[in-house]
């Protein structure tokens, strides 16, 4: 029997798993805190806890993200984007191409068929791609962030916005609403925006069919569907488990890996 | 800018740093470890340094020299002009001119304090300057545009149609300062008859130029005397490089860095000779015993690096690649492109020749050496010419074996930075795995190096090198 676990402290949450026997047996999502270190605590006993295990009966754990160095208690710190990579072939077995977007950064990783990453791209410039890009303009428009994805569908005519720069991103919302601009066509344009933006990101990498994506972007309907019309190319939907979590699963599996190497 | 900084002339502050370091080189290891604690903002570059011996401390010394001789300049009635680091000094050096070289400033900036040359960066930004214009350049000028600096007499460039952002603020400091200034310009076709010709005659105006603003005329015999300097310092340059060809490569991490700052700041003068004498003897002996240029590591990848380097404090850049242990392969800025390099052959028409036999062809060989130099030819764009910035990298690449190739370089860099991508293209189709370091290697504010160096570990890890 193997037991192991997974640890992805991200900007702007945390993620843990545990994986036994190569199935997955319990999870956790966390809003991350100030310091790595509490973040990946807290995350670590919520799965402890929801796997009805302790600390001592995890043979490996491996940490990613960006607070992966440090963290004590994991015995390896794996890159994101390798950890991605791995969790995303798990969740998904044909997938080639990975659009990762997250709190901060957003990757399009290329995989081979082991899921080692061969290629990848990574955002260069600010927040205005990235998971924190949708969180500040949800709030601007006083909705929850998982109702932003639905704003797509309803709009009729998609605002055009700065996509450059999140500041002035929320400064040209702040106008629209002021101008009695339907809170729909605000929300479709800033759906737009972030998919232009990856879009082009992705093209640089000529993403490879079957493509998914992971992170908690992943959720929005609005941002999936326009970037699949950009890509002219419909991705595989990640149903085996919350796409968010493909981070945290590849560190599991790495840990995993040296379980049964040894 | 905050007004304790307007209280010491910037370059009398680097200067005075790198006196009482160059006296460091003369003591005892343990005077050392106690004179360290003495200099905690500066420690880590200074220890960096010394770790390379004799040679570290020659190259402290000769930057002290620098320091000495712009400080010094009016007072030994000598004249302070200000270049960019594609223009050679060397006929500066001839005339008894002080070269300040902005772009060397600005990195040493980086290099010895913590807060690098953020407040002149910033006083080129109330001046006018965009944040996305050359930091290089934007740093040290941003201090002499702010009068804190030995007055600089007459500006000198090179870089119309090469690079019009360095050319413009250039022309505004000109006017600004008030100081008569020159450049030199640079045809679209590159080592044709015609284009030597006009580059020729646009240094024979030059001269005249200098002549008008020093009331000296140009001594044959001591532009001989330089020239002749440079062409024993090539031979050295020539021959050092060499030996990026073995595994593991036997040349310390820094010694790149010495080269081409040394190049910038002291061609021509028999103190930047014995420095790579030293050099040359280290890097033989290194070869003759089978090591590493590298300190208490193994040799375990090598990397080429496409433009510059980090210029970040304690030179944690260098010191970082050494702990990983990886071989710097050199940045395209050493490479002089004089024609008894190991990589002249593949590059005929892109190369100078020395010859001191007369006037004209003195003045030739310094026309054409100029028209050789980093963005003058080399880094001028990707896809400008033939054989240039694309062909030289891959080819140097290849020639020393290279792991993959590194570019950094800063935003405002409009020939690399605004064709970085279609190029590392090109080189991964070349074979090479190409990592594009966003930060800005004079201003940590554009990405600190902590992330920078997350994501050149991802880097290495991903592709496979480490």
């Amino acid at each position: 029997m193997t037991m192991v676990a997974g640890c992805d402290v991200g900007s702007l949450t945390t993620k843990a798993v545990i994986l036994k026997n190569n199935q997955l047996v319990a999870t956790s999502l966390i809003r991350s805190k100030a310091k790595p270190q509490e973040s990946a605590r807290i995350a670590m006993d919520e799965v402890y806890g929801k796997a009805e295990v302790s600390e001592r009966e995890i043979q490996y754990c491996v940490g990613t993200g960006y607070g992966r160095e440090k963290l004590a208690f994991v015995n390896e710190a794996k890159s994101e984007i390798s950890c991605h990579g791995k969790g995303a072939k798990w969740l998904m077995p044909s997938v080639k191409t990975i659009i990762d977007i997250g709190g901060q950064d957003c990757k399009v990783i290329k995989i081979d068929a082991s899921g080692q990453a061969v290629k990848f791209v990574t955002n260069d410039k600010c927040a205005s791609g990235t998971g924190r890009f949708l969180e500040v303009m949800a709030k601007v428009l006083g909705i929850d962030i998982n109702e932003l994805g639905s704003q797509t569908a309803k709009s009729k005519s998609p605002i055009t916005m700065a996509s450059t720069c999140t500041v002035w991103a929320q400064a040209d919302v702040i106008s629209f609403i002021h101008a009695g601009v339907p809170l729909e066509d605000i929300g479709a344009g800033i759906n737009l925006a972030m998919a232009k933006r990856i879009a082009t990101l992705a093209n640089t990498v000529k993403p490879e069919k079957d493509i998914c994506m992971t992170g908690g972007v992943a959720k929005n309907a609005g941002v999936l569907s326009l970037l699949e019309d950009l890509l002219g190319c419909r991705f595989k939907k990640i149903r085996k488990s919350d796409p968010q979590l493909a981070g945290a699963i590849g560190a599991a599996l790495f840990a995993r890996e040296q379980i049964t190497e040894k | 800018m905050r007004p304790e900084i307007k209280e010491y002339n910037f370059d009398w502050m680097l200067g005075s740093l790198l006196k009482t370091a160059a006296n460091i080189g003369n003591c005892s290891e343990k005077e050392i470890k106690t004179l360290l604690n003495y200099v905690p903002y500066y420690k880590g570059t200074l220890e960096v340094l010394l770790r390379e011996g004799e040679v570290g401390t020659c190259f402290i010394r000769l930057l002290d020299k620098y320091f000495d001789n712009i400080l010094n300049a009016h007072q030994n009635r000598k004249k302070i002009v200000g270049i960019t680091f594609c223009l050679s000094p060397t006929l500066f050096h001839a005339m008894d001119i002080v070269p300040v070289t902005l772009e060397v400033m600005t990195g040493l900036c980086g290099l010895l304090w913590k807060r690098g040359a953020y407040d002149y960066l910033d006083h080129g930004v109330e001046l006018g300057f965009t944040e996305t214009s050359c930091s290089s350049q934007r740093g040290s000028l941003g201090a002499y545009l702010a009068g804190l600096g030995e007055e600089i007499d007459f500006l000198v460039c090179d870089t119309p149609g090469v690079c019009d952002t360095n050319a413009n603020a250039f022309a505004f400091a000109s006017e600004f300062m008030e100081k008569p200034f020159f450049q030199l310009n640079y045809p679209y076709i590159i080592g044709d008859e015609k284009t030597k010709k006009y580059q020729l005659d646009d240094y024979k105006d030059l001269i005249v130029f200098l002549e008008e603003q020093t009331g000296t005329k140009l001594d044959q015999d001591r532009l001989r005397e330089v020239l002749q300097e440079v062409d024993v310092q090539d031979d050295l340059l020539a021959e050092i490089e060499d030996f990026y060809c073995l595994i593991p490569s036997p040349i310390p991490i820094l010694f790149n860095l010495f080269m081409y700052m040394g190049r910038f700041l002291f061609s021509g003068m028999p103190e930047y000779t014995e420095l790579l004498t030293l050099m040359l003897e280290k890097v033989q002996d290194n070869a003759k015993n089978g090591l590493s240029g590298l300190h208490q590591t193994q040799e375990k990848a090598r990397i080429f690096m496409c433009y510059i380097d980090h210029y970040t404090l304690d030179m944690k850049f260098f010191d970082w690649i050494n702990q990983q242990g990886i071989a710097h392969l050199g940045a395209i800025l050493s490479r002089n492109f004089r024609d008894n390099t190991r990589y002249a052959p593949d590059f005929q028409k892109s190369t100078y020749g020395i010859d001191t036999s007369s006037l004209e062809t003195m003045l030739t060989s310094m026309s054409e050496m100029n028209a050789t130099l980093p963005m003058v030819r080399s880094i001028r764009g990707p896809f400008d010419q033939p054989n240039m910035w694309l062909e030289e990298s891959i080819s140097l690449a290849r020639m020393y074996q290279a792991d993959c190739v590194i570019y950094n370089g800063t935003p405002g860099c409009r020939n690399t930075w605004g064709m970085v991508k279609p190029f590392a293209k090109e080189v991964e189709k070349a074979g090479f795995p190409v990592h594009i370091m966003y930060g800005d290697a004079f201003d940590d504010r554009v990405e600190s190096w902590e992330s920078s160096v997350n994501r050149l570990q991802e880097f290495f890890s991903i592709r496979g090198i480490l």
